[in-house]
């Protein structure tokens, strides 16, 4: 299990170092699949020319990894989606103009005193329970202390050795195209803290410059177990937090906008090794496939290193990911521990929680991804089914409201991952921008099970339904699509056809009897569409048998 | 990148945009240089308390209840006043050193005075006791003066607050 990363990279070159271990061959990461095939594709056709000739030393390097395995654990922060900083009653709008939420709290007055959202905590605990975790009924802030400009006060609000949840998991089902499988990867602890400013380095100036609107906003910092072993397992992990704050609904989960952002700490060690190897972070992963990618890259470095014997060139560092050059470099080496000189906040109190809020919370929680799951599978659909359409929780909404206004469990799956899907995909749009409800489309699937129009027709029906809106029983009746069932009308075009196509008629009874389908595509015309194809099969069938 | 601590720059670098958020005025900057050393100083007794350095719940507990021992240390290390400083990212003049020294050592007596208080029967606690709830709900307001906050920043253009390039340097 620790090697499946290993295993895919059998027909890589392991010289070229060091794109060349970033290829996947077997597709991209189910969550981002969209966004980065294309630049796939084009780094696999370019290794395809390498691989003869490095094939030999390929093996061995296959065989140096089979002894390692990588020892990850990943630190996220996720920002709270409140409308209100963590400590004062600032606004926080992503993409506001600079510098214009801020006040005393925020900037870290003279005299100015933090008060904490109720939003903060119950979201902390929502996400707590969500990761299976034991609440701290009392916990409190501390000060974290360090010097930077996007940090007005010289320190930050955090939680030190009293977090509000420690000890959880998180489930996670692996697509099959990885591999498949379940995987329970530990939480160590969840912690609210507030987010420092944002600096930008312009281009050759000697200066930065700081927008203080994010210094304050709430953050949780979600610390797992160092449980997964692969970089898949790390960005399915992360994946799957995503979709946990979504379905919680305390962060949009953002990685471009930086609301769900991820630090992976990494080892490795020979296999059978107890004790760890020196610990590298990296940072500036910006999507799950870089989390996956800067891992796998991370995993060769060091392998590579240690196969060579210079394992004492891995040191304990901050490396960052270059997702141009599809690389981690070094950032800064740890000199000595840092010295945060953490201490309570004086200025706000303990953080106290009753049974009975938690219990709350606890009985509002939404359904959760793994449940959604869980139960899907027990309605008979496979993994792939499965995880689409958990991934997205309004996709999951809309076919759940399918689901419970009757429609088949299958055949609901199969158009919303089919024609829906693909629909949304080319133009941009999300399941709940497009115009068709889920009630329409359990319209659509009685409509053709029913015999009332075709699938053709329903297929054409559900575009008009998802760009335009409508019902479906008014298209129907609007444009006079209703399917025609009635055999003496569909014998009438049979017989038209047939009289039309004398040529194509003789060549059939002469033996050439795969023409059925040309005159079932003719019948099919002249119907518009409209002819149940059974019907007309069985009736073109008799026709085209009945004087031979 | 997570808002944690910060990417080392040299300290120089830094300073000059914490002394802008600190104050304006020669006149007050050795004060405030001082009092930010008497808070560091006090900062390590709190770091010589190994509760708070503790990440390990269980760790934690067992911690809790040495603290009870702190009434029997009596004497406390004196401060090493240019590691201080260096944490503080203050840069401090040799005359400047000796000169706080003693004083720094003064406020640190004073908080050894607290060590002599007898915890023996007293249970820990993680906070001071707070009278009451004191939590806000989440509806937005925005400060209205902000002008003369961003008034007082030293250096602010393009609607940034500029300050000396902090990038790493490899
Ligand atoms: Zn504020």
């Amino acid at each position: 299990m620790a090697l499946t990363f290993f295993r895919g990279l059998h027909t890589h070159s392991f010289l070229m170092y060091p794109s060349s271990f970033l290829s996947r061959k077997n597709g991209m990461l189910y969550c981002t699949m969209k966004s980065i095939r294309g630049q796939t594709e084009t780094q696999e056709k370019s290794q395809h020319q390498l691989k003869v000739s490095t094939q030999t030393q390929s093996r061995k390097h296959d065989d140096i990894f089979k002894n390692f395995e990588a020892i990850i654990g990943i630190e996220t922060h996720v920002q709270l989606s409140t409308l209100t900083k963590a400590f004062c009653s600032c606004p926080y709008n992503y993409g506001a103009q600079p510098n214009t939420s801020i006040c005393p709290v925020c900037m870290g007055l003279p005299g100015a005193l933090p008060v904490l959202s109720t939003k903060v905590i119950e979201s902390a605990v929502k996400v707590g329970l969500a990761l299976n975790c034991n609440l701290s009924l009392s916990s409190k802030f501390d000060r974290k202390q360090y010097f930077y400009p996007d940090l007005p006060k010289g320190y930050q609000i955090s939680q030190f050795d009293i977090p509000i949840a420690t000890g959880g998991y998180l489930d996670v089902d692996i697509p099959l195209e990885f591999g498949g499988g379940h995987r329970k990867f530990g939480i160590t602890r969840v912690h609210m803290e507030e987010d420092a400013g944002k600096l930008l380095h312009t281009g050759n100036g000697s200066f930065s410059q700081v927008d203080l609107n994010r210094a304050g906003v709430p953050l949780l910092e979600i610390v797992s177990e160092p449980d997964m072993r692969t970089g898949i397992e790390a960005a399915e992990y992360a994946a799957e937090l995503q979709r946990l704050v979504r379905y919680l609904g305390v962060s949009n989960g953002n990685m471009q906008e930086g609301s769900l952002r991820c630090d992976v700490n990494i080892s490795i060690r020979p296999i059978g090794q107890l004790e760890f190897g020196t610990k590298v972070e990296i940072k500036n992963l910006n999507s799950f496939s870089s989390v996956s990618r800067a891992i796998d890259f991370e995993i060769s470095r060091q392998a590579l290193l240690h196969s060579q014997g210079q394992a004492d060139q891995i040191v304990q560092e901050t490396r960052l990911w270059e997702e141009g050059a599809q690389k981690t470099v070094t950032m800064r080496k740890k000199e000595g521990l840092a010295d945060y000189r953490y201490f309570p906040e004086p200025d706000l109190p303990g953080v106290t929680l009753t049974e009975e809020y938690v219990d709350g919370i606890r009985c509002s929680l939404p359904e959760l991804p793994e449940m959604k799951r869980r139960r899907y599978e027990g309605m008979g659909l496979n993994m792939q089914d499965v995880l689409f359409l958990t991934n997205d929780i309004n996709v999951a909404d809309f076919f759940d409201s399918a689901i419970a206004e009757g429609a088949d469990v299958k055949l609901a799956a199969n158009w919303i991952m089919g024609d829906i899907a693909a629909y949304m995909k080319n133009e941009k749009l999300s399941i709940n921008e497009i115009q068709l409800n889920s009630h329409e489309l359990v319209e659509l699937i009685s409509s053709i099970k029913g015999g009332t129009i075709s699938g053709k027709i329903g297929k054409e029906i559900l575009f008009e339904l998802m760009a335009k809106g409508g019902t479906v029983k008014g298209l129907i009746k609007e444009k006079n699509l209703v399917q025609i069932a009635d055999p003496v009308e569909i014998e009438k075009m049979v017989d038209k056809v047939l009289a039309d196509n004398p040529k194509q008629l003789e060549q059939y009874r002469g033996g050439k009897t795969k023409l059925q389908g040309y005159f079932a595509g003719q019948i099919m015309k002249e119907s518009k569409g409209k002819a149940n194809p059974a019907l007309l099969n069985k009736i073109l069938l008799e026709k085209l048998n009945a004087k031979s | 990148m997570g808002p944690g601590p910060p990417t080392d720059g040299d300290s120089s670098s830094r300073e000059p945009a914490i002394r802008a958020y600190s104050t304006n005025e020669t006149s007050n900057y050795h004060q405030i240089k001082f009092i930010t050393m008497a808070i560091r100083a006090a900062l390590l007794l709190v770091r010589a308390t190994p509760l708070q350095f503790s990440f390990n719940p269980k760790q934690a507990l067992v911690l809790k209840q040495n603290n009870r021992n702190y009434a029997v240390k009596s004497s406390l290390e004196p401060p090493d006043v240019q590691r201080l400083a260096e944490t503080a990212r203050i840069s401090l003049a040799p005359h400047e050193v000796e000169e706080f020294a003693p004083k720094i050592q003064q406020v640190i007596d004073w908080f050894g005075q607290l060590q002599a208080v007898d915890l023996q029967n007293v249970a820990p606690a993680i906070r001071a006791d707070n009278e009451e709830e004191t939590l806000r709900d989440d509806s937005p307001e925005i400060f209205e003066n902000r002008d003369a906050i961003l008034a007082a920043v030293p250096c602010y253009e393009d609607s940034y607050i500029k300050v000396p390039k902090v990038l790493n340097k490899e």
